[in-house]
């Protein structure tokens, strides 16, 4: 598809989704809403991880940073300030971060990621049991259910229609050649560690900006259940199980797996992550290249 | 002088379990680029097993570990050839059997985390075993740490000597250093992966029943000790052995003496610090030449 095209099929669906509110009861607009976050999360990972072949699992953190920028900010600034702020933050935790650690490669770079959301969550959780004498914060006023809709559509909307210009982009290029050969792209006259951290950041920007603008959704905000490595997880699984080197490959296995967690995560929690485990394996087992290698392999049969 | 005694002994005795656990890590990763991001899990598996072989058949926790050992290197096996054997044998470049034995090794921790939830409920266990204490020159120590510190001591060393001195210990060491160039040379690979594999879950299984003796058990207890023995085998380098063993005393003395001197809340913190330092500073490994 042109890029063209495929801003304009994004604003479309964008301006159906947005007449949501006025139309579903709150119990479906729920679960569009954990599908619309779950997709964006998907979407800005496989920004950086897709084309790359980077394995980060530091989306966790991105997204408990925007959390706890919402906590802080809310009562001295307005609700959309705090989203961005909380995308800002993130972004430029991102970038310090990325400059360190965007040399290693493989699991130790997977290992440090996941590393990273450990140390924000202990770090915060040391720093309000000592200075501020609590362990999560209340949201005392948060803003009304189609304000929080709107807004992490818009975030949403946003994360798609910035994947898509990325794909196209010189940025976009840099990012596969490192995928395919770094050292290859390096020699080719790619300012590899430029074009990383400027992914990594941009992806961490729309994870904290989901993460601010879904903390008032709480109402009680701890570290321990922003900073949720099932978050991360469930991100990184969702992308892979779509096909995260495509754009619709993770957007609708966010909708299959929101739905799937949705109606079983509250009714039997163990036995959910169970057959998310042993799905997670067969699929890496059998189906590496996520559903949308499926789609391609059908075409290609037909063609 | 019995305290500084007392703390740096409770920071040896959290690094000989670190060594137990990242030694089975290291052998799996430095021998098929498998990072087994579920080796804790399997670890809880052991603490589960010695803690009802205990409850039930009032069996001793130190006789019981040679059977905690089998049984995790056969669970090992079948876990190799379920699911890692076909990733090795698929992917076509090391880096993807990086990326999605990570994946599996995810998916392997949801899947024996919960099934332990499912089996055995979320509440902490435990059992007394060996609480005297004992006293040397002034330091105070409950016998089950010195026990559990000397089996896990003599567990490693072992291995090491095993890898060092017998014809199959070489075998292995020439598969950590090329892959190919011991295929070349004519080492049954199809046989010493899976047997490595197992060897890896037989040594996490130990410290797992080492480690319920002396602390409760829970069913994400794993965790932690996966993340510590990444952390050690980072700073032992990968692929190395002695590096492991010297790195989990390091991390282990630590985190006794940083948490004294902070507070016991930023262990986590402390162990991240030196893994962040040690990769910005030396991302080969302290002991890399």
């Amino acid at each position: 598809m042109k890029t063209r095209d495929a801003l304009a099929a994004t604003l479309g669906c964008g301006l159906a989704l947005a007449l949501l509110p006025w139309l579903l009861s709150d119990f479906v607009l729920a679960l569009v809403l954990s599908c619309l976050m779950y997709a964006a999360l998907a979407v800005s990972w496989s920004m950086f991880c897709g084309p790359t072949n980077y394995l980060s699992l530091a989306t966790s953190a991105f997204f408990g940073i925007g959390a706890y920028v919402t906590a802080w900010g809310l009562e001295s600034m307005p609700y959309l300030a705090a989203v961005f702020a909380g995308g800002l933050t993130a972004a430029l935790f991102a970038a310090l971060v990325g400059a360190a650690v965007l040399h290693l490669r493989g699991a130790y770079f997977a290992v440090i990621t996941f590393g990273l959301g450990e140390l924000v969550l202990h770090a915060i959780t040391h720093f309000e049991k000592t200075y501020a004498h609590t362990v999560g914060r209340v949201i005392s006023d948060p803003p009304g259910g189609e304000a929080i809709y709107l807004t992490v559509l818009v975030v949403t909307l946003a994360a798609v229609a910035t994947a898509i210009l990325v794909r196209a982009s010189r940025l976009g290029l840099a990012l596969a050649g490192i995928g395919a050969d770094e050292e290859r792209a390096q020699t080719l006259g790619v300012d590899t560690r430029r074009a990383k951290i400027a992914a990594f950041t941009l992806s961490a920007f729309f994870a904290g900006a989901l993460g601010a603008a879904m903390a008032v959704r709480w109402t009680y905000i701890e570290p321990l259940s922003v900073f949720s490595p099932f978050i991360g997880f469930q991100t990184v699984l969702i992308a892979m199980v779509g096909g995260a080197h495509t754009l619709i490959g993770p957007i609708v296995s966010s909708i299959f797996f929101s739905l799937l967690t949705e109606f079983l995560r509250l009714r039997f929690p163990y036995v959910f992550l169970l057959v998310l485990g042993a799905l997670l394996i067969a699929l890496v087992l059998y189906l590496p290249g996520g559903l949308a290698s499926l789609f391609t392999r059908w075409r290609r049969i037909r063609v | 002088m019995g305290f500084w005694l007392e703390l740096a002994a409770s920071g040896l005795i959290t690094g000989g379990i670190y060594a137990v656990v990242a030694l089975g890590l290291n052998l799996q990763y430095g021998l098929m680029r498998i990072m087994n991001i579920s080796h804790g899990e399997f670890l809880m598996l052991g603490a589960y097993l010695t803690w009802l072989a205990h409850t039930t058949l009032q069996v001793n926790p130190l006789l019981f570990m040679p059977a905690v050992a089998l049984a995790m290197f056969v669970l090992g096996i079948v876990v190799y050839r379920l699911c890692f054997q076909r990733i090795a044998r698929t992917a076509p470049s090391v880096e993807v059997i990086e990326a999605r034995s990570l994946l599996v090794g995810f998916g392997l921790m949801f899947l024996v985390q919960n099934l332990v939830y499912l089996q055995w409920g979320a509440d902490l266990r435990g059992y007394s075993f060996l609480t005297e204490t004992v006293e040397i020159s002034g330091a105070r120590f409950p016998a089950n740490r010195l026990a559990v510190f000397g089996f896990a001591v003599a567990a490693s060393l072992a291995l090491l000597a095993f890898l060092r001195w017998t014809l199959f210990g070489k075998a292995v060491r020439a598969m950590m250093q090329s892959p190919t160039g011991a295929q070349l040379v004519g080492i049954d690979t199809a046989v010493l992966h899976p047997v490595v594999f197992g060897a890896g879950l037989a040594l996490a299984g130990v410290a797992g029943g080492l480690l319920s003796m002396v602390y409760e058990i829970s069913p994400s207890m794993g965790e932690p000790y996966t993340i510590s023995a990444l952390i050690v085998i980072t700073l032992g380098g990968l692929g190395s052995a002695i590096g492991s063993l010297v790195g989990a005393f390091i991390l282990g003395l630590v985190e006794a003496f940083g948490m004294h001197f902070t507070s016991p809340s930023l262990k986590m913190l402390l162990s991240y610090g030196v893994l962040v330092a040690v990769l910005l500073a030396r991302p080969r490994g302290l002991f890399a030449r």
